[in-house]
């Protein structure tokens, strides 16, 4: 949150950098790069191992509560998940399965983790991915607005009303939303639906089925959108903001270039760039509203399906879920470097 | 003549106009001065709370008698849950936890961050390289998951709250520190000091950490905001202490008990409302400091 | 449009292609508002250049602006700014728009930050010409390839991107760009400063040919008399908002009437010239064993992919008692890297740094020792002071590091007092921001002077300074001598500073020193290249060389390979 409203605290860093001379080509940079986020998995993989195994409580016991079992039938279970061998030769083999596509039985479905997240995965996809898209859409275009005309009536409400909804915890706006969008306020009645992805009876046909789902996603969607878009929009303020004293502006209009000009052929583009890396650092706050809007929202997807693994609790499915969250971000991340090197042509190979 | 003590006096005399200017500077911005009189007035209430209300209202058993998910009335202003107890009440005291559990929240990791931040800037080579990795790592992670997974593993109680979130926290303060410090480190002072025969105890004592401390109190403003969200979020999700009223808790309670199906308005937003007021406060301030610190973002 | 029409009538004077009439500019500050340009009547003719002094803060580069009315929002412009007769003041935003850059154009203050980083610069000078000539792409092509020509830079380089391109380069790109739309008018703002004397000189050169060539007006902008002096005609001297002295170039610089244009002209001392000699020649080094002396020092730093870079090599050296050398050359010489290793911050890859016949120590605790004799004072006294420590804090900083026993008080006033701050007592609470820019350069002098060392090395020591305030920070080097008989290594790019104080000069270039002596032997009768390279491009202001006989033999019409980290590879 802080870097977020103070970004151009970490972009001196980050021009700091860029001063060095870029040497070596884009294979040692992509290697490296590979290199950060293979290191940064290894460890998610270590830490979502390692934390869920502090965990109080006996799987077991939880897996087998309120049912007749027998001292061996325990043992035999204990064997069987490998919950007898010492730690390290646990994590070796959780390791070693996990390279193969193998993130182990969930203890409440009894089925591959892997198989469950891959059905919530498309759910979660739909939901972050449209709202992140929108949500940048509107942010960016809100923050170049009011950065241009910074101080003026539309900056000040702008501004206003992102910090605001910035103030505003996702699962509370969710749950207000909830009531009065999909159940229903006083003369209001309720015009979306609760909760989940589909109708219990969905209507035959793709078109109504898409259209279905279309207004499953309009709630939580919205949601999401509320909670992110004041992010983009004060990321890119700011970052315009720093742009608008520079030199070349005053080239540009020097050079009889109209306002509108100035801004989207000069000013929008260089102050894009630092945007560009703060918005893929500021992707754990995506997730983050997700779950809470998964969770409220009923939608069966993977933010769900740990707040359903964390009540359980369910050990496999949790480090799953970890896992691949976590791992996004970080992959995600990597791509954002990436794109970056290509977009900047100062950090790109001379 | 002068003597020393009479220029520390001087020194201090100095340090007092400075801190007057800078108010002066604080108070010319609306936004900052509405969030700090909003901050002051809710934290003045929250410590008051045992004085000015009755807390065994808050028990269960005193409240049998009362209507349960009661609308508002004269006698219940914000109406009751679903145990009959005052919303208001609620409000009023799960502000003490909120408010505790995000400054607690927000001192560890604004200290865990500053530490690592200066000495990840200050000192190169491989620790320095070492630590930012480290942060990195961090930083990339989903917060909510890292503090859901340890809140899931300790005990429930409120220092488990503290302790998740201050352990998530520290990254984005950690960077904000590496970066100020990387910047007063460049600066020919440092050089100075250093040709002097300066080490590296007087550089951070006497030079690094005055220049990056203002900031790290604005920013600490900043994080306390986005504590705050994150302990009811985590309450919320019934990862905090249940014997504790919290904001977060009371909406789960509200939540589960079927406030949103049976419309109970008055159960959900005044804790929202709280929260949303408290958040909006600590980031208008933060906001505002940053700007007396940094004279050029005045205007923004 | 009325002037327009009678600019075709044949009876009707010509009016001059900018005139300006009592302009003023104010800044409406909250405290009111603050005059930077008060009342300025200049006239520049077709074909005429003009050259406008003064010093930081004078509201040149203000004045500059509002001809072409880029000024900021809060800046109210006053009086006529007339350019070929009509009236800027008056323009619609549309009128000034088709104006700006096809009328007047401008080559901007630091081209690293006047140019877009982000975009190839071909297509930045290729845009004024689609805004205000309709022509086809292939016709703007050949129009960005002929502008390149004329600035010498290869027409392959129009692909490149601001930062891969050198200082001098990107300047060349600032000139190719103000050529685009064939102005008449071309205002010039500091186009040579951060560049090194040898480019600097070819940038002159250049931007001189082009407008003579082209019979355009030059309105140039410096605080740099000399070059003003040598691509300029006439010559003003602005100082807090009013021109105070206005002339041809050569009566400006020789016979100065206003006492300020006095100081700005003496700022920029002609080497040869006695009367800016301010020490007794010396004929022979001091027999006296050497104070300091660095023997075959190197230093290379690791690059990256393996690389090293070598800053210093094989650098040997002389400080002797009671002696003040200059270290000369250009940024990226390794003069600065050398002076650190002689301080002991920056460890040498080879050979040694021998002080009063001891080799340096390594280790941190030992050289702490060695601090209290060789102090430094940097370029910019407004960085190397910690903005909220107090004057007092910082010329104590030193006596408590080194926990020197004694009245602590008397000692800072002491050292104050040799800095010529006096009263000390009044200093010793103010902060660096409440005073000037020569006030803070006494304040580290002092600061390092408490320590009582024998050896002061100065890096730069007035290069950030004001002109005027420049000779008198020179006399109190001169005078600390004297009177504390300190010797000083003065490293610097300016040879009028070495001309003006210093015993003897070592030429360093490229890593390595090239040339060593007196400096009269050296700057009268230099024997390397180079040295004779660095002396013919000082603007000499008395001659007007470079506007006069443009120097095209000159061998390093090239630009010098002088900043690895500048040039690149095409």
């Amino acid at each position: 949150m802080s870097d977020l409203l103070t970004p151009g605290d970490q972009l001196t860093e980050e021009a700091g950098e860029e001063q060095r001379p870029a040497r070596g080509g884009l294979a040692r940079y992509l290697a490296s790069k590979l290199a950060g986020a293979l290191t940064s998995l290894l460890l998610v993989v270590l830490l979502g191992f390692f934390l869920f195994r502090m965990l109080p409580g006996d799987p077991v016991q939880t897996m087998t509560a309120g049912r007749e079992v027998t001292a061996e039938q325990i043992a035999e279970l204990r064997e069987r998940l490998g919950l007898s061998d010492p730690l390290w030769r646990q994590f070796l083999d959780y390791l070693g399965a996990l390279l193969q596509g193998d993130f182990g039985d969930s203890f409440r479905y009894g089925r591959p983790v892997g198989d469950i997240i891959l059905e919530r995965l498309g759910p979660t996809i739909l939901l972050a991915g449209t709202a992140t898209v929108l949500a940048i859409l509107l942010g960016l275009w809100l923050g170049v607005r009011s950065a241009w005309r910074h101080g003026s009536r539309f900056d000040r409400t702008a501004t206003g009303v992102a910090l605001t909804l910035w103030s505003v915890p996702t699962f509370w706006l969710g749950l207000i939303v909830l009531m009065v969008f999909a159940v229903g306020v006083g003369p209001l009645p309720g015009l979306f639906p609760t909760g989940g992805i589909r109708s219990i009876d969905p209507p035959p046909g793709l078109l109504p089925q898409i259209l279905d789902v279309a207004h499953h996603l309009v709630l939580p969607c919205l949601t999401m959108v509320a909670v992110i878009f004041a992010q983009y929009q004060m990321v890119m303020r700011s970052s315009l903001l720093e742009e608008m004293g520079s030199d070349y502006l005053t080239t540009a209009r020097a050079k009889g270039l109209r306002e509108d000009l100035v801004r989207r052929r000069h000013a929008v583009p260089n102050a894009l760039l630092p945007s560009v890396t703060l918005i893929f650092l500021h992707l754990g706050l995506v997730v983050s509203g997700a779950i809470m809007v998964e969770t409220v929202f009923s939608w069966p997807g993977l933010g769900y399906l740990m707040v359903n693994a964390l009540e359980y609790p369910d050990l496999p499915l949790m480090q799953g879920t970890f896992i691949v969250l976590a791992g996004t971000v970080i992959v995600m991340n990597v791509l954002a470097d990436v794109v970056y090197r290509f977009l900047d042509p100062r950090v790109r190979a001379a | 003549m002068t003597t020393p003590t009479s220029t520390r006096a001087l020194t201090w005399q100095r340090r007092g106009r400075a801190l007057r200017t800078g108010w002066r500077s604080f108070r010319a911005q609306r936004g900052a001065l509405a969030g700090l009189a909003v901050l002051l007035t809710i934290v003045a209430l929250a410590v008051l709370a045992p004085v000015l209300t009755d807390e065994s209202q808050l028990g269960i058993i005193n409240t049998m008698s009362n209507p349960a998910l009661a609308p508002p009335s004269g006698e219940f202003w914000l109406g009751t849950d679903e145990n009959g107890r005052s919303v208001l009440l609620l409000t009023w005291w799960g502000a003490r936890v909120s408010l505790l559990v995000g400054l607690a929240a927000t001192l560890l990791s604004v200290f865990i961050g500053t530490f690592v931040g200066i000495v990840s800037a200050h000192f190169g080579g491989w620790l320095s390289a070492v630590l930012l990795r480290f942060t990195d790592f961090f930083l990339v992670l989903p917060s909510l998951v890292l503090a859901i997974a340890l809140s899931t593993v300790l005990s429930r109680g409120v220092g488990t709250i503290v302790l998740a979130i201050g352990l998530t926290a520290w990254p984005t303060t950690a960077r904000l520190v590496r970066a100020q410090t990387l910047t007063v480190q460049a600066r020919p002072y440092i050089e100075r000091s250093t040709a002097l025969g300066a080490g590296h105890g007087h550089l951070i004592a006497k030079h690094i950490l005055p220049g990056v401390l203002p900031l790290v109190f604005a920013n600490t403003t900043l994080a306390v905001a986005s504590a705050v969200i994150a302990e009811s979020t985590l309450s919320f999700l019934g990862l905090g202490d249940p014997t504790q009223i919290s904001w977060g808790s009371m909406l789960k309670f509200a939540m589960d008990s079927g406030a949103v199906t049976n419309g109970a308005w008055w159960y959900l937003l005044p804790p929202g409302l709280g929260i949303v007021c408290v958040v909006l406060s600590f980031t208008l301030c933060g906001r505002g400091l940053e700007t007396v610190l940094n004279p050029r973002l005045r205007g923004r | 449009m009325t002037t327009r029409e009678q600019d075709g009538a044949p009876s009707a004077p010509r009016p001059p292609l900018l005139e300006l009439r009592q302009v003023t500019v104010d800044y409406q500050s909250r405290r009111g508002s603050v005059p930077a340009v008060r009342g300025v009547d200049l006239t520049v003719d077709a074909g005429q250049t003009l050259g406008l002094a003064g010093e930081s803060g004078c509201g040149k580069s203000t004045l500059a602006m509002s001809v072409l009315r880029l000024l900021p929002r809060s800046a109210q412009l006053g009086g006529d700014v007339l350019l070929d007769g009509e009236n800027v003041r008056d323009m619609s935003w549309g009128r000034l728009r088709a104006v700006r850059w096809a009328s007047a154009s401008v080559v901007f203050q630091g081209a690293m930050h006047a140019l877009n980083p982000v975009r190839p610069i071909g297509e930045q000078i290729a845009e004024p010409l689609r805004l205000h000539r309709s022509t086809t792409p292939g016709a703007v092509r050949a129009r960005v390839n002929e502008l390149l020509d004329q600035v010498e830079l290869p027409v392959a380089r129009s692909t490149a991107y601001p930062h891969e391109l050198s200082g001098g380069q990107r300047q060349r790109v600032m000139i190719a760009m103000a050529l685009a739309c064939s102005p008449r008018l071309i205002i010039a703002d500091e186009p040579t400063t951060a560049l090194d004397v040898i480019v600097q000189a070819q940038i002159l050169d250049l931007l001189s040919r082009l407008v003579t060539e082209r019979e355009l007006g030059l309105l140039m902008i410096s605080h740099d008399l000399s070059v003003l002096a040598a691509c300029c005609e006439r010559l003003a001297v602005m100082y807090q908002g009013r021109i105070v002295e206005e002339g041809p170039s050569t009566d400006v610089v020789r016979t100065p009437t206003h006492p300020h244009s006095i100081a700005l002209a003496a700022a920029f001392p002609t080497v040869g010239d006695p009367a800016s000699r301010l020490v007794t020649p010396r004929d022979t080094t001091p027999d006296t064993p050497p104070l300091l002396e660095a023997r075959g020092v190197s230093v290379t730093f690791p690059g990256r992919g393996g690389t090293t870079t070598r800053a210093v090599s094989d650098a040997s050296l002389t400080v002797h008692p009671d002696e003040i050398v200059a270290l000369v050359g250009q940024s990226g010489s390794g003069k600065t890297t050398l002076a650190r290793t002689l301080l002991g911050l920056q460890q040498p890859t080879a050979g040694e740094v021998r002080f009063e016949g001891h080799r340096l120590p390594r280790s941190a605790r030992a050289l702490r020792a060695y601090r209290r004799q060789a102090q430094l004072v940097l370029q910019d006294p407004t960085g190397a002071l910690n903005p909220r420590h107090s004057v007092y804090e910082a010329v104590a900083e030193g006596l408590r590091i080194h926990r020197i026993p004694g009245d602590e008080t008397a000692a800072v006033a002491d050292a104050l007092n040799q800095a010529e701050l006096r009263p000390p007592e009044e200093f010793f609470t103010a902060l660096p921001h409440e005073l000037s820019g020569g006030q803070r350069q006494r304040v580290v002098i002092a600061g390092a002077l408490a320590l009582r060392p024998r050896l002061l090395i100065a890096d730069e020591p007035v290069a950030s300074l004001d002109a005027s305030v420049r000779g008198e920070i020179l006399a109190l080097l001169l005078r600390l001598r004297v009177d504390l008989g300190l010797s000083t290594l003065v490293i610097t790019h300016d040879l009028g500073l070495a001309w003006n104080i210093a015993d003897r000069v070592i030429v360093m270039y490229q890593g390595r020193i090239v040339e060593e002596g007196t400096v009269e032997q050296v700057l009268l009768d230099p024997r390397h290249d180079y040295t004779r390279t660095l002396l013919a491009a000082v603007p000499e202001p008395l001659t007007g060389r470079a506007a006069a006989t443009p120097n095209t033999t000159d061998p390093t019409r090239q630009e010098p390979t002088d900043d690895p980290t500048e040039v690149t590879g095409v």
